[in-house]
């Protein structure tokens, strides 16, 4: 039965690595375009990505953290 | 580009150089070490024996043949890359082996070790690409991907590393993660870092063999440190850098976990709060203390105590689990690139 929980906790995780993914590849990858109308300075741009990204990733250990909270008080405490 | 013919013969000699250099190696590597006094207790067994410890240096010297020999045959920078970020995890792991070291010292020390993917890819290139593989496309990032670099293999070298805490365990996974790992830089990244990617497979089947329960010696620091920077160096360098860490996500669930409930860097010898006991017979057993990190094998033994052995096989059915969702990222990934 646990392995299972991790099993879906693993597929959880996954999924959310996916959706930035596609969130990264679909806004973040062509920001130049409509940001900057494609003319943008390449420094520039990195550093728009870099800042989006790393918010991103911040998004997503939080939601990680509440996976894992959820996760936790229901094995651990109970 | 190599053609058929010389990949086969290349591939099958570098998978057994490293395989034979572990398997034949390890046997005088384990008395050696236990004549040297080098040895630690097995803490999960009755009697507690004496298990010798590092088999790093076994592991370093058959992989760096492997590799040598792959560099002479075909002069790609990637293979001598992946090659010096191994031997400088190799060093770090070998201090932390020799001295007690705190817990800053191996996530700080190991991004020394992405220096020569960077480095040779500015001074002489085609080290890796200028674009990360994001499953459902790609985004050029040439800025961004130096700092990703410096993320990745810390990250990877810890998480093998954090890993090791059952006999078998390390080696066992990593096998398993490489399969998926090894089919993606097969897809999407060059020959060459798929045979520099063989003798880290080989090296491990080779290892398991001593290592798998009940262990014969334990890799130590310098073993897994190796190993987890090498399979991140081999990701990178092979365009599969996000197939890697889907292959790695029990270990990195691990490091998480470990790391969320302890909210900072620390080694695990030096958290008070243990997460498991072991019970009058020789079972692990989750404990009821709250303060306790949260850790896989806690996890998996908090419905009921288990074996040592059980554990371990616990952990591959969940890699396995991990690898089918590597398989399916890289089925997507492949309907994406080839529309």
């Amino acid at each position: 039965m646990a392995l299972m929980i991790l099993a879906l906790f693993v597929t959880g995780m996954w999924a959310m690595i996916l959706a930035v993914a596609a969130f990264l590849v679909i806004f973040i990858a062509p920001i130049d375009v409509y940001l900057f109308g494609g003319h943008g300075e390449r420094l520039a741009i990195s550093a728009v990505q870099a800042a989006i990204a790393v918010l991103v990733v911040i998004i997503l250990v939080a939601g990680l953290s509440k996976l894992k909270r959820i996760y936790l008080h229901k094995k651990l405490q109970g | 580009m190599l053609d058929g013919t010389n990949l086969i013969i290349y591939a099958a000699a570098v998978s057994a150089i490293s395989f034979c250099g572990v398997l034949l190696v390890t046997p005088a590597a384990i008395r050696l070490l236990v004549a040297k006094g080098r040895v630690v207790p097995d803490a999960h067994k009755p009697e507690m024996p004496q298990v010798p410890r590092p088999a790093g240096p076994v592991i370093m010297i058959s992989i760096a043949a492997a590799e040598v020999v792959l560099f002479i045959l075909t002069m790609n920078v990637a293979v001598f890359a992946i090659l010096l970020t191994t031997v400088i995890a190799f060093f770090v792991g070998y201090i932390d082996d020799s001295r007690v070291m705190p817990g800053w010292f191996k996530p700080v020390a190991l991004l020394a070790a992405a220096l020569p993917l960077v480095l040779l890819d500015i001074y002489v290139g085609d080290v890796y690409g200028d674009s990360l593989n994001l499953i459902f496309g790609s985004a050029y990032i040439p800025l961004l991907y130096v700092p990703l670099i410096f993320v990745i293999i810390p990250i990877t070298g810890n998480t093998i590393n954090s890993i090791d805490v059952l006999n078998g365990v390390a080696s066992g996974f990593l096998i398993i993660a490489m399969v998926p790992l090894l089919v993606s830089i097969a897809i999407f990244g060059s020959r060459e870092v798929f045979l520099a990617a063989l003798p880290l497979l080989f090296a491990a089947i080779a290892f398991y063999r001593y290592h798998k329960f009940p262990s014969r010696i334990f890799p130590g620091d310098s073993g897994t440190l190796l190993l987890g920077a090498m399979y991140g160096a081999i990701a990178i360098a092979g365009s599969s850098e996000i197939i890697g860490v889907i292959a790695l996500l029990p270990a990195v669930m691990n490091s998480f976990l470990f790391l969320a409930s302890v909210k900072r860097i620390v080694e695990h010898r030096e958290v008070k709060a243990r997460p498991t006991t072991l019970t009058n017979d020789f079972k692990i057993a989750a404990t009821n203390d709250n303060t306790a990190p949260a850790t896989l094998v806690r996890l998996i033994v908090v419905d009921k105590p288990l074996g040592e052995r059980e554990i371990g096989y616990q952990i591959f059915k969940l890699a396995l689990f991990t690898s089918l969702l590597a398989f399916v990222s890289i089925a997507i990934q492949y309907f994406v690139f080839s529309r």
